[in-house]
Order: C-alpha cells, then sequence, then structure tokens
C-alpha cells in the first residue's frame, strides 16, 4: 500500500458458510450509528431457519451503478480510496429512487432517519468482515474473487478424480 | 422520527407490556428503575414479577396465573453469546417456580419493538395471538391456528402477515391440550421446553406471540461497550477457548457430550437404571455429523454456533427434518429408553418440536412407563394394545402422539411422571425418576457427585440448567484452581467425591443467575466456562451505566437477592428441605455398572454446607429474615413471617 492509494477489494459471500447468527448486521449497525439494530444495518442476513439456509446480501459495488445513475442529485458518487459508492447525506433528498433501480436490493431505508443508507466498505475495512466467525464474507482483491469459487470446485472435482482412479 | 426512550440506564427500552386476555385490555408501563438495579433482568424480572403477583392460592392452569416473557439488557447487543430470552410462571408440572430459556432471534426482536418484558395475564374466551409490530400491539383471532403444529403455526402467521421475517414463539398441540410438560417453540426448531410453560399458553387460550421490531438497543459508553464486546468475542472464538469451544460444540454441537458423558459412567440409560449405555456411538455426534446434519445454525449474535439441522433421507422416518436432536433430547428418547435408532431419535425429536413438547420430560415419561412395563405394573392392555419393551422406536413415536393428543394411556403420561405415578399406583412412584415434580434431566448423580445437590437444590426441579458444574465434569481443572484456589482442585476435580461441591454448587448457580438475567448462553458460562463474575463486572456498567456493577460484591448481592426470592417463592408455596432431595435410584440403588459402579450420592453432607453457605436453616430449609434482609429483601421476610414460613 502507497500512502493513501488502497486496492481495490470486494466483498465477497459464501452463504454455505453463514450460519444466520447476524453479527455481521450487529457491528455494521454500531460502526455507522453507535446503536444496535439490525434494520439500520448495510448488510442483511435473509435467513430461513426451517432449511438452515442464510444468505447474506449486501451492495456488489456495481461497475455500472445503476443506482448512481437513477439518483437525481448526483448524492451517490465512488469512492476513490475504496471504490465504495456512497451516498451524500447533504445531496440526498430520500426519493429512494437507488432503491428501485438496485437489482440487488443493496439500498435501503434507515427507519430511524428514513434516510437511505447503504454499505461504504467502512472505509476499508469492513466490519462484517472482521468479525464474521465463519468468513462467509470475505474482503478480496478482483483476481482472488474467481479463484475463490474456482477452488471450491477444483475441490470437488479433485475428489471426483482421486475416487475414479482409486488412489 | 421515533422517541427516544427516557429510562436512565441504557441497554433498557425503559417499558414493559401487561396484557390481560381477559378483558383484552395491553397496557404500556414504564419500567421501574430500581427493577433493573435490583434484579438486572430476565429470571431476575421475572422472580420480581411472580412474587409480587402470584400467590399460593393461584393454580398454574388458572387465569390469575402469570406469563412472562423476558429480556435482559444484554438482549439485542453485539455479545457472544447473548440474545436469549426467557419465560417464567408458576410451573403445571411442579407447581413452583417455572422458567424456561430460549435462544433464536424471538428474543432480540422483542427489544427491536419497544419492550423488555410482556406480563399475561387472564384468559381469552378465544383462541388468540399477540401482535407486535413496534408501537402497535394487538391481540388477534387465532380460531383458525387450533390444533396447528408449531412449524404450520408459525408459517401461518407469517403468510396472515405478509412478512416472512416475524419471529414468532408460539404452542402446538400439546400446550392447547395442556400436557404439564407442553413447550414454547421459537424459531421452528429453539424451544423454552422445561416446566410445562406451553400448557400455561394453552391455558390462557394464547397460541403465539408474533413480533416485529424495528428499534435500536443503546449502551451507556458506546466505545467501552465495544471494547468490552470484541474482548469477549475475541476470547471465546479465538486462542484455546475458541478451540474449545469449536471441536465440541462447534463441530458436533450438544451430541458431543453422548460419548464424553459416557465415558465418566454418566449417561442416563434405561430410565437412569444404570449411567453408561453399551450403544452409545450409535446414536453418537459422529454418526449425526455424517450421516444427518444438513446445516449448522446459529442463535443470536452467537459466535459459537452449536445448532444443526438434521434429514433423514430414507428408511421408515424418511423426510424427517427438523433443529438438533441436542445432547437431552439423544438422552432422553435414546439411550435413557435403550433405544440405539439414531434415526427413531431424529423422528421424535421432530415430533416433539412440532406438537411443543418438552422431549427430556416426554423422554423420561416414557422410560418411566416402559420400566413400568417391564415390572408388570402397566399391561399391554393399559398401554392401549402398545408393545413397551425397551427400546423399541415405534412405542415411543406411538406415544409421543398420544401423549400430545392425550389419549389412552397418553392422557395420564401427559401429566408428568409424579402425577402418572400416583394414578396407576402399585408401587409405580419407584420407577419416576423426578425432583420436585419435574423428571430428572441427563445427568446422574452416582456418577458426578455434585449433580445430586445440583438436582436437589434447583430452583424449577430436577435439572441441570440452574447450577451445574462442568468444571469437573469435563476436565476444567485451570479454571477450579483459579476460582477456588489450588488446595481445592483436586477434591473438586474428583467426579465422585462430595467435598467443596456445595461451595462450587452454590458459585455456579449465583453466577447463572447472573447469566439468566443479563440473558447469556450456558454454552460459554456453563460449558466451557469461559466467563466468570469478572468479565461480566467489566461489561455491566458500559452496557447500562451502573457503575456499581463493576464491583463484584454487588454483583454478586444482585446473584444472591435472585436465587434468594426464586427460594422464597417456592418456600410460600409449601415447599421446605423435605423437597430437596433425589430420587431413592441415586441413593439408595449403587450404579451397576461404569466407573462409578457400586456408587451411591450421599447428599446429606452437601446439602447442609449448601445451607450453610446460603445462611438458610439447615433443619427446615427456610431462609431466616437476617439472610432475607441482607439482600434488601425485608418485605419478603414479612410476608413469610405472617405464613408462619419464617424459621
Amino acid at each position: 500500500m502507497d500512502g493513501e492509494r488502497v486496492i481495490r477489494k470486494f466483498l465477497v459471500i459464501d452463504p454455505e458458510k453463514c450460519t444466520g447468527c447476524r453479527i455481521c448486521e450487529l457491528v455494521c449497525s454500531f460502526h455507522h450509528t453507535k446503536e444496535f439494530n439490525p434494520k439500520r444495518a448495510r448488510i442483511a442476513v435473509l435467513r430461513n431457519e426451517e432449511t438452515g439456509i442464510n444468505i447474506p446480501m449486501v451492495c456488489q459495488q456495481c461497475e455500472v451503478p445503476l443506482c448512481q445513475e437513477a439518483c437525481p442529485t448526483g448524492a451517490t458518487h465512488r469512492d476513490e480510496k475504496t471504490g465504495a459508492l456512497l451516498i451524500d447525506e447533504e445531496k440526498c433528498i430520500g426519493c429512494r429512487m437507488c432503491i428501485y433501480a438496485c437489482p440487488f436490493g443493496g439500498p435501503s431505508i434507515d427507519p430511524l432517519t428514513m434516510m437511505t443508507i447503504k454499505c461504504d466498505l467502512c472505509g476499508g475495512e469492513p466490519r462484517c468482515v472482521e468479525y464474521c466467525p465463519r468468513r462467509a464474507v470475505e474482503y478480496l482483491k478482483a483476481d482472488k474473487v474467481g479463484i475463490m469459487r474456482k477452488k471450491i470446485s477444483a475441490g470437488k472435482v479433485s475428489k471426483m478424480i482421486t475416487i475414479a482412479l482409486g488412489v | 422520527m421515533k422517541v427516544t426512550s427516557m429510562f436512565s440506564y441504557k441497554g433498557y427500552k425503559g417499558t414493559y407490556l401487561r396484557v390481560n386476555l381477559s378483558t383484552s385490555r395491553i397496557q404500556k408501563n414504564a419500567l421501574p428503575e430500581s427493577l433493573a438495579r435490583d434484579y438486572l433482568g430476565g429470571t431476575g424480572f421475572c422472580a420480581k414479577v411472580l412474587w409480587d403477583e402470584v400467590g399460593p392460592g393461584i393454580g398454574s392452569l388458572e387465569p390469575e396465573n402469570r406469563l412472562i416473557f423476558a429480556t435482559g439488557p444484554l438482549t439485542g447487543a453485539f455479545f457472544t453469546p447473548a440474545g436469549r430470552f426467557v419465560i417464567a410462571a408458576k410451573s403445571p408440572l411442579t407447581g413452583i417456580w417455572g422458567e424456561s430459556h430460549s435462544g433464536g432471534n424471538w428474543g432480540p426482536e422483542l427489544k427491536y419493538a419497544g419492550y423488555d418484558f410482556i406480563i399475561f395475564q387472564g384468559k381469552s374466551e378465544k383462541l388468540v395471538y399477540l401482535y407486535i409490530d413496534d408501537e402497535c400491539v394487538e391481540l388477534r383471532e387465532a380460531g383458525h391456528l387450533w390444533g396447528k403444529d408449531t412449524r404450520e403455526t408459525i408459517k401461518s402467521i407469517r403468510d396472515e402477515l405478509s412478512d416472512d421475517t416475524i419471529e414468532v414463539a408460539c404452542i402446538g398441540p400439546a400446550g392447547e391440550n395442556m400436557v404439564r410438560y407442553g413447550c414454547i417453540m421459537v424459531d421452528f426448531y429453539r424451544a423454552a421446553g422445561r416446566t410445562g410453560l406451553g400448557a400455561v399458553m394453552g391455558s390462557k387460550n394464547l397460541k403465539a406471540v408474533a413480533v416485529h421490531g424495528t428499534g435500536s438497543v443503546e449502551v451507556a459508553d458506546p466505545e467501552r461497550y465495544m471494547e468490552v464486546a470484541d474482548y469477549a468475542f475475541k476470547k471465546i472464538t479465538t486462542g484455546a477457548w475458541g478451540e474449545v469451544c469449536e471441536s465440541s460444540l462447534g463441530m458436533y454441537g450438544t451430541p458431543n457430550l453422548v460419548s464424553a458423558v459416557n465415558a465418566i459412567g454418566r449417561l442416563p440409560t434405561k430410565n437412569h437404571w444404570t449411567g453408561v449405555f453399551e450403544a452409545a456411538e450409535k446414536i453418537g455426534p459422529d454418526i449425526l455429523r455424517e450421516n444427518y446434519r444438513i446445516a449448522r445454525e446459529s442463535c443470536f449474535t452467537c459466535g459459537i454456533q452449536c445448532k444443526y439441522i438434521s434429514h433423514v433421507k430414507r428408511g421408515p422416518y424418511k423426510d424427517t427434518i427438523t433443529g438438533g436432536p441436542e445432547f437431552e433430547t439423544i438422552m432422553a428418547l435414546g439411550s435413557n429408553c435403550l433405544n440405539d435408532d439414531i434415526e427413531a431419535i431424529i423422528h421424535a425429536n421432530q415430533l416433539c418440536n412440532l406438537y411443543g413438547i418438552d422431549t427430556i420430560s416426554c423422554g423420561k415419561t416414557i422410560s418411566f412407563a416402559m420400566e413400568c412395563y417391564e415390572n408388570k405394573i402397566l399391561s399391554k392392555e393399559d398401554a392401549d394394545g402398545v408393545d413397551l419393551t425397551w427400546g423399541n422406536p415405534e412405542a415411543i413415536t406411538t406415544l409421543i402422539h398420544k401423549i400430545a393428543k392425550r389419549e389412552g394411556l397418553g392422557n395420564i403420561l401427559a401429566e408428568g411422571v409424579k402425577r402418572a405415578a400416583e394414578v396407576i399406583g402399585k408401587g409405580a412412584e419407584r420407577y419416576a425418576i423426578h425432583g420436585k415434580g419435574m423428571e430428572v434431566s441427563g445427568q446422574d448423580s452416582r456418577a458426578q457427585k455434585s449433580v445430586g445437590l445440583t438436582h436437589a437444590i434447583s430452583c424449577r426441579g430436577a435439572d441441570h440448567l440452574r447450577a451445574l458444574s462442568s468444571l469437573e465434569e469435563l476436565g476444567f481443572g485451570k479454571t477450579i484452581e483459579k476460582r477456588f484456589g489450588k488446595e481445592k482442585a483436586t477434591d473438586i476435580q474428583d467426579l465422585l467425591s462430595t467435598t467443596y461441591k456445595a461451595q462450587v454448587v452454590k458459585d455456579v448457580e449465583d453466577l447463572y443467575a447472573i447469566v439468566d438475567s443479563l440473558l447469556i448462553c450456558k454454552y460459554g458460562t456453563m460449558w466451557p466456562p469461559v466467563y466468570y463474575f469478572d468479565d461480566l463486572a467489566i461489561l455491566i456498567p458500559p452496557l447500562t451505566g451502573m457503575k456499581e456493577y463493576g464491583d463484584l460484591k454487588y454483583l454478586r448481592l444482585t446473584a444472591e437477592r435472585i436465587c434468594n426470592l426464586r427460594r422464597a417463592f417456592n418456600i410460600r408455596e409449601g415447599m421446605t428441605r423435605k423437597d430437596d432431595v433425589l430420587h431413592p435410584r441415586f441413593t439408595k440403588e449403587p450404579m451397576p455398572s461404569g466407573p462409578a459402579k457400586g456408587h451411591v450420592c450421599h447428599l446429606e453432607s452437601m446439602l447442609h454446607e449448601y445451607y450453610e453457605l446460603r445462611e438458610w436453616d439447615k433443619a427446615t430449609g427456610l431462609i431466616p429474615r437476617r439472610t432475607l434482609e441482607k439482600f434488601g429483601l425485608g418485605h419478603v421476610a414479612d410476608q413469610l413471617e405472617s405464613m408462619e414460613k419464617l424459621p
């Protein structure tokens, strides 16, 4: 790392590892509001307690951000340091256009302030990653994102070959 | 914008609900500051409310009994492993103090909705459920939910309210039918299992409590609080403790105990006849993990994450999918019934969850029936044609259906072993393994002597969760030395010695009184024993702003106040020293096999020492006025004196 420049990284979710403890929601809301409130968190775990399938959902900081295009006041902008799409509180009018535009449900409404909130990558030190007990949320450089998935699949293929060869 | 609570202490919402089901009146009341200061939350709150409002004249299934759902100041904040809540009432199983805890997500949601606890009283004319959506609190018609199992109930309510994130605590048919050990299910697979609180809910015609909240939990000193929460999180998820947690609870969940306690000869087998189950491997942690576990789950804000879901994919129990089975369930419906069919255990677990029945009391009631059958006290005819031979998995599942529906023999067994033995007669009480009316949980005091005292003095009947020491059970030698000194360590570590065990049991009972009030899980406090008083003393001040709780003496004073008030509640119900006993199976029948072979539990010396440490009267078990006054319970002494219940 040289000076202020931070190498762009991405939040990568692995639902198979997520157990639905919601610690990410708590530490996220605390970092941003100094209160514990999952509904004020920028990350949300979609839970199905019956099947045990839990999927953490968070802004993907898209390369072609529809939220930014939809924003009528120019409040949504990219943080040069982290690449995160940020909402300028001074300019945001809480019109929710970004919420409607986003295909993933990245932004949401803060139930206390009624203004729009979204993940800002905690300025490059995402708390959800720091506290996830299962490493279901990771913060990875671009070249590592695909590799992680590839490794999981490769492991399965390798196991199959081992069985087939009887080694 | 929402109005921020003006309550002096943080961690609390400062408001509680009182719901009168007879009149449909719902009141929002301010939380008295003294309640938070003197009783912290959870079990402490419940002790104060039940003492004040439920006297000895009130029957447990009568409208005037109270049913309390309570959180603690830690509920909803980030702390591993907190996020729990407690339900309390006078118990229909024991007639005394009834209390049961649950994890899941319900407790935190109640806090986010804005309430510290709910008191239900009265009885609704029709079946209803309470729906809380932040400030909006209403009773809703639940006639269409009558007879529905807990899974259907949760799904129906979520469908009806068009929100699948609503947290629901509910009863199944067993609670509706007032099975005396009916439980309250939460988030599908979490249960407030013990003491029959589901029956109390059923007696009030209350099917469910559904909650949705969008508020926050604030702490007094955010920066310092996060430092402490971070320290605690690292202490329990990394390093030596992290390894202990992950290699046992994390990898296997509580079934890890099946092999661990079988090894020390303390796995209840054949209705507590012995403590060693020869087929333990067949119902053990490895087989569950390898063949049936499909997902790992976690309760709210927990880093240990011991929950998992099991799926039986083929065979007679095909398509069984349920949370657990936990250790106690495997023990009660497995080894204790000589049942080594793990798939049948998982299926029986699912049935209990769906009907809303406590698996421990249910399994123990079935093993009681099986021993009666073996000894010709119950015939096949008495059992409606069911073959109650030990280990018959079909008999187990059939009886669960019959108990939940109160059909035939099931109607008698639905009363619990104590009452069932009275109905059956013919000396059946010899096989009714209970303490104060509650079926004994999965320990055996002949193989771990401290358990004898734990069971005998537990305020909710023979059970482990109020005062079990895992210190010697699972060999935490260093922790023993740290808490009680090197000179006592050897005796304490000896499972078969009674020396110093009263001191250990009293100490953990006090610790758990705080744990159950802040609301932290027993995992991380009991097993493994990660947090102790000193950890809690640095936690409570930045959480609540009550600086006095930084003083260990003050903290222990509150712990003892809660323990004494729960005891006083039981004394007011007529309990004395004569009730602090163990079933003769543990005191008169020597352990027939295993490491504790030939042992019985000698309770007397431990009980004497315990009364001494508690400053209770050794002859009667009653609490002297000076002891009560020491904990600020002079008014309790006044009432007990007027009832001639002081020594």
